[in-house]
């Protein structure tokens, strides 16, 4: 696609903002039907697609102006490439945000004429100004920044590297901004004694978007876009090693597979933790959120995330496994025996700890902490060590045992009020099912994945990469990591809208419609791997057209200075 | 070969193992197999690790291999999800309808569908008249007003109080806004996240109960000092109740005076 041609799409994208926008404060405007897919799920299908690129256009930019410096830096060109690479996708995908965005608007409008004019009216000024003018801001610097690239070279790379930070903070600013109005669906601004609605007429714009949930989401979204834009970039990288036509391309989209997975997986791992704290958040707004989600309507949901993120990290360890194995002389790096034993005692130990001395206890940290740094502090007075691979596979059993706890739900039944005793967790092993065991499952597979990682270091320093010599199949592993991050985003983004319940926006517009009520996991779980597969087709589409192997044969100049055999 | 013959007897192998245990320590039937499932599922972790080296593919081939890869992990993902016990949104359907139906009769088209349906009515029971005075072949429908007779102008919640079921409304207040999930009552219902209720009515009068209900930080129960702080019990129900049935509810709950629980002793706090 050429610069006018995504210049025609954007421009297209804001007017439908604008023209939805204005069209809203339209009154007696009557619901469209949506046919097969019904309204609330087309709402669903729009907005999932646009938060799935706005994640990627969002996450990307942090992700390549990271790597641009670290090239700069290093003054390693694979760095430079990578970040060029991922720059033309974003740019393909920036016009699909917008695009998507303005579509959102639009059948929402249609869809819930008279919620979508309040909801407007409400955040007037972040829709029909602040976010326009920060979506063109974006779509100026990202222009800029590509186009740039060959210009702001040698001793202009700090300028070209400067308005990647730029790009990264309007980026930061867009989401902030649009996540008021999200979060405030969910949790409008309260206080105690005063009916929602008094409180809601007096409250000023920055009440309305500093709301209870707004920073936890905030958090939540930047470490998530990170770990997507590197997820992403896995996905890239893998689809170019299974086109690449000579050794030297391959070597390279090894190493640029390893590089964007190494990010997405340090951010994955806060992923559980600024999840719990938004959960936490919404639970204090209103304890009913609590039940709804955990133990009544969409409990099994959170049985799917269990499952998902086992998944994700027996892959995420699974692809460290693979990375060992092109790693020369990886069979005489040893470990000290305190590592197994502090991994296999880890869950047990926490899971008591935690029941004991519940967070923010400090009493838990004085028993966990040297727990944890007892292999660094004591494994060097320790003579029995034990092979990489034996860690390794020690890790994966843990990993295993941890995502059982995980999975352990109070019973098999979808709402608490229809629990049979045949179907209950027996009393006993509750706490299995409570907060401790889940919390001590997530340590768990943090902390295995944060062992590899560490060994996987100290196996590059002892032995010697073969870049483009890894297994085949961790190319697999890559893109399994990248649909299953997608489709996780897609089924918490579910649990999020959901938790309003009969409501738009929560105890202040209820939704009267018919479809107000909450859908099974089986109907949610297809229509999130529909809106996952399209957004792959698409995302395939652009790389296949940015990234083209004839279009990489040219730059192999560019980063060419992959040696087979290095560091 | 022999790395899936020896994965697979030594996932067999605790799996049957912790099946074993599993009932020994009289966990459900559906546990003891989810355990089963698990030790299967690390035996198959175990012989990927193990497994021999895919060799690398290009061109049609590994084109053909990423999209059967897709059709496999969307078939395995909508699979996994359908497994799992699913609620049944009917169940939650009339519930939700009854919760809004003040609030939609407040609104414009709550008005609009209200006058639609009078419209309806009264076209009904012209219609009827109609054919009633076609059978006597007399004129003297236009003295009869239909308005007068309509049911539908009248309030449901109003009507059944009016009638003596407020009772009733109180109980169904009760299952509607789901108090059942944090409190236990008549033995059914509550996960310890609030206290039981089976002899509120000992302690507390309808209005106390109303203003509990309405502003929970106004009485705090005792041994309930850390959910009071956290204000665990939402305060939403003064926005998403109508008056009339948290008065219903409030008078149900004052009936339940059953000594022989151990209601905690409400602390004023306002």
């Amino acid at each position: 696609m050429k610069a006018w041609q995504r210049s025609l799409v954007s421009a297209c994208a804001l007017l439908l903002l604008f023209g939805g926008t204005a069209y809203a404060q339209v009154s007696d405007i009557t619901p469209v039907e949506f046919s097969y897919t019904g309204n609330r799920t087309a709402v669903w299908i729009v907005a999932q697609l646009h938060t799935l690129f706005g994640a990627f256009i969002l996450g990307a930019p942090i992700f390549v102006v990271i790597s641009e410096w670290l090239g700069y830096r290093k003054q390693d060109l694979r760095y430079e490439r990578l970040a060029k690479e991922v720059t033309k996708v974003t740019v393909v995908l920036f016009s699909m945000t917008a695009l998507t965005g303005g579509l959102f608007i639009f059948v929402l409008l249609s869809a819930y004429p008279q919620f979508t004019a309040w909801f407007i009216n409400q955040f007037h000024l972040v829709f029909a100004v602040i976010y326009p003018s920060l979506f063109i801001s974006g779509t100026i610097v990202l222009y800029m920044y590509y186009y740039t690239w060959e210009t702001w070279k040698g001793e202009k790379k700090g300028r070209h590297i400067a308005l990647g930070v730029l790009l990264i903070l309007v980026g930061m600013v867009t989401l902030f901004v649009i996540n008021g109005p999200t979060s405030f669906m969910n949790t409008p601004p309260k206080a105690e004694g005063v009916s929602s609605q008094e409180l809601l007429a007096s409250a000023t714009l920055w009440d309305k978007i500093a709301n209870q949930t707004w920073m936890p989401l905030n958090l939540h979204r930047i470490d998530g876009n990170v770990a997507f834009g590197g997820f992403m970039t896995g996905l890239i990288a893998a689809y170019m090693f299974m086109g690449a036509k000579s050794q030297e391309e391959r070597a390279y989209y090894d190493w640029m597979g390893f590089a964007g997975n190494l990010i997405a997986v340090g951010a994955t791992l806060f992923q559980p933790f600024t999840g719990l704290l938004l959960a936490y958040e919404m639970c204090d707004y209103d304890f009913s959120f609590c039940p709804y989600m955990m133990a009544d309507q969409l409990s099994m949901f959170f049985e799917m995330q269990g499952a998902m993120i086992g998944l994700m990290f027996l892959a995420i360890n699974y692809y460290v496994w693979l990375s060992l194995k092109r790693i020369e002389g990886v069979e005489k790096v040893r470990m000290t025996i305190l590592v197994p034993i502090v991994m296999v005692a880890f869950p047990f130990v926490m899971m008591v700890v935690m029941n004991y001395y519940w967070i923010p206890d400090p009493m838990s940290l004085a028993f966990l902490l040297p727990l944890v740094l007892a292999p660094f502090l004591l494994g060097r007075f320790i003579p029995w060590t034990v092979s990489a691979r034996t860690v390794m596979k020690i890790g994966f059993l843990m990993v295993i045992v941890g995502d059982a706890i995980w999975l352990t739900p109070h019973g098999f039944a979808a709402t608490g009020a229809k629990m049979l005793p045949e179907l209950e967790l027996p009393e006993a092993w509750g706490f299995l099912a409570g907060m401790p065991g889940k919390l001590s499952a997530i340590f768990t597979l943090v902390f295995v994945t944060v062992f590899n990682y560490v060994m996987y270091n100290r196996a590059i320093r002892q032995g010697i990469i073969v870049w483009g010599k890894i297994d085949f199949a961790s190319q697999f592993v890559l893109i399994f990591l990248a649909f299953t991050s997608i489709w996780t985003m897609g089924l918490m983004g579910a649990v999020r809208s959901l938790v309003r319940k009969y409501f738009h926006t929560y105890g202040l517009v209820p939704d009267f419609t018919a479809e107000s009520f909450t859908p099974t996991l089986s109907y949610s779980a297809w229509w999130i791997t529909g809106i996952t597969v399209v957004f792959f087709t698409i995302l395939s589409f652009a790389v296949i057209l940015t990234l083209r192997p004839s279009d990489a044969k040219k730059q192999v100049p560019e980063g060419s200075p992959v040696p087979a055999r290095a560091k | 070969m022999w790395n899936v013959i020896k994965k697979l007897s030594i996932g067999l192998v605790v799996g049957i193992a912790l099946v074993g245990i599993s009932r020994a320590l009289e966990f459900p039937f559906v546990f003891q197999m989810m355990f089963f499932g698990q030790a299967m599922f690390g035996a198959a972790v175990f012989m990927l690790l193990d497994a021999p080296s895919v060799r690398t593919m290009s061109g049609a081939k590994s084109v053909i291999a990423i999209v059967v890869f897709y059709v496999v992990l969307c078939t395995v993902f909508v699979s996994g999800a359908s497994m799992w016990p699913q609620f049944d949104p009917e169940d939650e359907k009339g519930k939700i309808a009854k919760i809004l139906k003040p609030k939609l009769a407040a609104t414009e088209q709550g008005k609009a569908e209200e006058l639609i349906a009078r419209v309806k009515a009264l076209d009904e029971q012209v219609k009827a008249l109609e054919s009633r005075l076609m059978s006597l072949g007399g004129g003297r429908a236009v003295k009869e007003s239909p308005v007068a007779e309509s049911p539908v102008a009248e309030s449901p919640v109003v009507s059944k109080a009016a009638a003596g079921d407020f009772m009733r409304v109180g109980e169904e207040q009760w299952q509607l806004q789901e108090c059942y999930n944090c409190h236990k009552l008549k033995g059914e219902g509550g996960k310890k996240r609030g206290p039981e209720l089976d002899n509120i009515g000992s302690y507390l009068t309808v209005d106390e109960i109303k203003q509990k209900i309405m502003d929970p930080k106004s009485i705090m129960a005792e041994g309930f000092e850390k959910e009071w702080e956290k204000g665990k019990m939402p305060d939403k129900f003064k926005d998403v109740m109508e008056p009339n049935d948290i008065t219903a509810l409030a008078t149900w709950l004052s009936t339940f005076k059953n000594t022989s629980v151990n209601t905690p002793k409400p602390i004023k706090k306002k």
